[in-house]
């Protein structure tokens, strides 16, 4: 009998390890906040990682990609269909996550007859201002945090995302160069793909460096840049490693 | 999440599933409020692209609305409509195409076809058909898009009629009130002109286009016109290859006040 409440909290707790186990070996992915704008990262093995949804708007995850591409999509569908009805200025990412995409995420996961979403995502909104950036932590339980400034990662292991993000903040200020950033961001991501240990154990940097670029190697990694100085509505520009002198 | 458009990566499609309307086809029964109207928009090919130009007078029978509207819209990083008629109308059909482009870009991961984006304008035109019946909401648009199906992508331009036709044009377009004026000009120049204007360098195709909206005011009322004394420039952009560059009133009184002769 589902109805009954401990077989409903059991079929949840089964349904959350059951999603962490599904999403076990998804790439990791990050978003970091500069002074000029926000930089997205995902490395992936033929499918897209990065997209970008509105004008100041984009999306990076790991997880399913017809998961990934329901939630883009009904991103996108809100985000025009807000900035037609009312003006562009009035998509917003609080609004779109906090009365869209979290609700249905929870309601998918909670509802034990319906496939939870196999997904882990970084939403971001450029703002004119630096400070003013948000990024948003959507998790596939619906649970979500925002922060207006600095690194945040997504990762199929909390503990080891907490701590990827923690080494990324301390290394990637407003003020670090794009090239930077993705560098660091990259021998993140190598550390987290091969599970390596965070702390004093972590790998020496030319370790790194030579790990990611080796792991790399038959993989396609996605950038995108949110300039907050283009004089353009759209802001969302894709960016290569070669754009940025890094193969 | 939202249930997948009827048409993928159709806004049209989308806005009909919200049971949302992007123009207005009522019939009106009587006499409708006075309209504001009244135009001189061009484009042609010049040496490195297409350049599109439009004065920026609004009027409303006899009295003049304003003299600060942007008839040239910049529709995505490849695309410029021209807006003739009714602005209305005109500025809203601007507004869902833009809306449906990025649109489609995003949703679609891959840009509108030329011809798909030249068929849109003709399609809302054709939407519009019982405003422009009624004679209140008649829109005569210019369109100039990137044709990237070549290497390097190809500027090219479109004229419609109020009904929804549309043809390609291989040297110049206009529409509007002042249109008539300056149609004569521009095809005297085609034929007899040194430079033609598909040969004019940056410098003498903003000149050339600033002399046009000159005459044009000089015939229509409804047409702005240029008058560097007042700091009154007209809207101008251009299309090339690698996108869309805005001439700035500062850049078209410079381009003005060199004393060459455009021919």
């Amino acid at each position: 009998m589902t109805e009954e409440p401990y077989r409903w909290l059991e079929a949840v707790a089964n349904r959350r390890e059951y999603v962490r186990d599904q999403l076990k070996g998804g790439s990791p992915v990050m978003a970091a906040v500069l002074k000029d704008g926000i930089l997205l990262l995902g490395v992936g093995g033929g499918q897209s990682k990065v997209f970008e949804l509105f004008d100041r708007h984009a999306l990076v995850g790991l997880g399913h990609p017809a998961d990934i591409e329901k939630i883009r999509q009904a991103a996108i569908d809100a985000a025009h269909t807000e900035a037609f009805t009312r003006a562009p200025e009035d998509v917003s990412l609080r609004r779109l996550v906090g009365f869209g995409l979290s609700p249905q995420l929870k309601n998918n996961f909670e509802q034990i007859y319906n496939a939870p979403f196999l997904v882990e995502m970084i939403l971001a909104e450029l703002a004119n201002e630096e400070g003013k950036d948000l990024l948003v932590r959507l998790h596939f339980d619906g649970s979500f945090q925002n922060q207006h400034s600095g690194v945040v990662v997504a990762a199929s292991q909390s503990t080891a995302e907490t701590e990827a993000q923690s080494w990324l903040q301390s290394l990637i200020h407003p003020q670090t160069s794009q090239v930077e950033a993705v560098e660091w961001m990259l021998q993140a991501w190598w550390c987290l793909i091969e599970n390596k240990p965070w702390g004093g154990e972590l790998p020496s940097e030319p370790e790194r460096q030579s790990g990611w670029r080796s792991a790399v190697g038959s993989k396609t990694v996605e950038l995108a840049w949110l300039s907050r100085t283009s004089k353009r509505a759209a802001r969302y520009e894709p960016l290569t490693l070669s754009d940025l002198g890094l193969v | 999440m939202s249930s997948m458009t009827p048409m993928a990566g159709d806004f049209l499609s989308l806005l009909a599933s919200q049971k949302l309307s992007p123009v207005r086809t009522e019939m009106l029964s009587s006499g409708g409020p006075v309209q504001t109207q009244a135009t001189t928009v061009f484009a042609f090919h010049f040496a490195d692209g297409v350049i599109m130009a439009g004065d920026r007078r609004a009027t409303a029978g006899n009295l003049i609305v304003t003299d600060k509207v942007d008839k040239i819209i910049e529709i995505d990083s490849t695309s410029l409509l021209a807006i003739a008629g009714v602005p209305a109308t005109a500025f809203e059909m601007a507004r869902v195409l833009q809306t449906s482009f990025e649109y489609y870009r995003r949703s679609q991961l891959q840009h509108l076809s030329l011809p798909a984006k030249v068929r849109a304008m003709a399609r809302l035109l054709r939407e519009n058909l019982s405003m422009t019946i009624q004679g209140i909401g008649v829109v005569a648009p210019l369109f100039a898009g990137l044709d990237q199906s070549v290497t390097p992508a190809k500027p090219q331009i479109y004229f419609y009629d109020p009904l929804g036709a549309h043809f390609e044009t291989v040297d110049h377009a206009t529409s509007g009130s002042g249109s008539g004026t300056i149609r004569s000009i521009m095809s005297f120049q085609e034929h007899y002109g040194n430079p033609k204007p598909s040969q004019m360098s940056l410098a003498e195709a903003v000149r050339f286009s600033l002399r046009l909206l000159m005459t044009a005011a000089e015939f229509d009322s409804a047409t702005g016109g240029v008058n560097p004394g007042t700091h009154t420039f007209a809207t101008i952009r251009v299309l090339r290859s690698t996108g869309i560059e805005i001439i700035t009133s500062e850049q078209q009184a410079e381009y003005l006040a060199r004393n060459t002769p455009a021919s």
